[in-house]
């Protein structure tokens, strides 16, 4: 019953109770949720839990604003923010032949995980991860962990199969999400293959790329 | 799968609003912010063909002090059943 006229652009700055047009995102997100395992031999697919999906500015910020920070999140846990339809496993089909870059904050007291972890969220959201045409990012992931924070970028290739090119796509990337992760220049951020750290049965597989 | 209703509460204005509120043609539209709201920065869309557009960071974070509303009216419980407490993981189902 508000007396507004309906022609008129109406955004969430100028009534955030009654708005009429949203900020669209590129693509639609889902935001996954590990469980940390309860020692029972739980298996993973009980453990990986869909949350949600979104695909507009303000939705992300509804969810951003009411769910649990990662810095009260147990040890073992995960957030994942994916493209939609990608699951953020290795064996999904669209990540078998991709890889991540990732950085490991070891001192855990030192940072803030809660503001790092929003600023590569909002990187990935607001598509400032690759250029239009790139496609590798498949999503951002947040570890929790015993004796560190990872955060983490997963591609859809190991800039294989494009000769030097896809190589300097990967590293752009990298940049950027180390820019995201607003590290210092002797900060190294690293690239590994899924499948490198599969066989090497450990997710510290030995770096491919460094930025 | 499908969440049964379990209590018909009242969604927020908000929320509602997020419901009906269509997209902005982001690349048609030009909106006119209010009064010390930073547009999204102009140089990140040139030549882009997608539905949504990039958006810079400080553009972004102008949101986070203003749209609050949960996801719908069923989300503390959604939240539990997925992200839960840190403290029970092992905690059994309820009756069914």
């Amino acid at each position: 019953t508000a007396p507004t006229n309906d022609s008129e652009i109406r955004t969430v700055f100028d009534d955030p109770e009654n708005f009429n047009v949203k900020h669209p995102l590129m693509n639609t997100w889902t935001l996954w949720f590990t469980k940390p395992p309860s020692g029972k031999g739980d298996n993973w697919n009980e453990l990986l839990k869909e949350v949600i999906s979104f695909d507009s500015v303000e939705e992300f910020w509804g969810i951003y604003n009411n769910i649990t920070p990662t810095s009260d999140l147990a040890l073992k846990s995960d957030y994942h923010l994916f493209k939609k339809g990608v699951r953020p496993e290795w064996e999904d089909t669209q990540n078998k032949h991709g890889g991540k870059w990732a950085f490991q904050f070891k001192d855990k007291k030192s940072i803030n995980i809660d503001a790092l972890w929003l600023h590569v969220m909002l990187a990935a959201i607001g598509e400032n991860l690759e250029d239009e045409d790139d496609k590798e990012v498949m999503g951002v992931v947040v570890n929790v962990r015993r004796g560190f924070y990872r955060i983490g970028l997963w591609t859809r290739t190991v800039g294989k199969g494009r000769g030097d090119q896809g190589k300097q796509v990967l590293e752009k990337i990298g940049r950027r999400f180390k820019q995201a992760l607003q590290l210092k220049e002797t900060e190294m951020v690293e690239f590994s293959g899924h499948t490198d750290a599969a066989q090497a049965g450990s997710t510290r597989a030995k770096a491919k790329f460094i930025v | 799968e499908t969440n049964k209703p379990v209590e018909p509460a009242q969604p927020t204005a908000g929320m509602q609003s997020l419901k009906s509120a269509r997209f902005l043609q982001v690349r048609s539209e030009l909106v006119n912010y209010p009064g010390g709201i930073k547009s999204p920065n102009p140089a990140l869309n040139l030549g882009s063909r997608g539905k949504g557009r990039q958006y810079d960071k400080e553009f972004l974070l102008q949101f986070q002090e203003v749209f609050k509303e949960k996801p719908s009216v069923d989300w503390d419980m959604k939240l539990k059943e997925t992200v839960g407490d840190s403290t029970d993981s092992a905690r059994p189902q309820s009756a069914r």
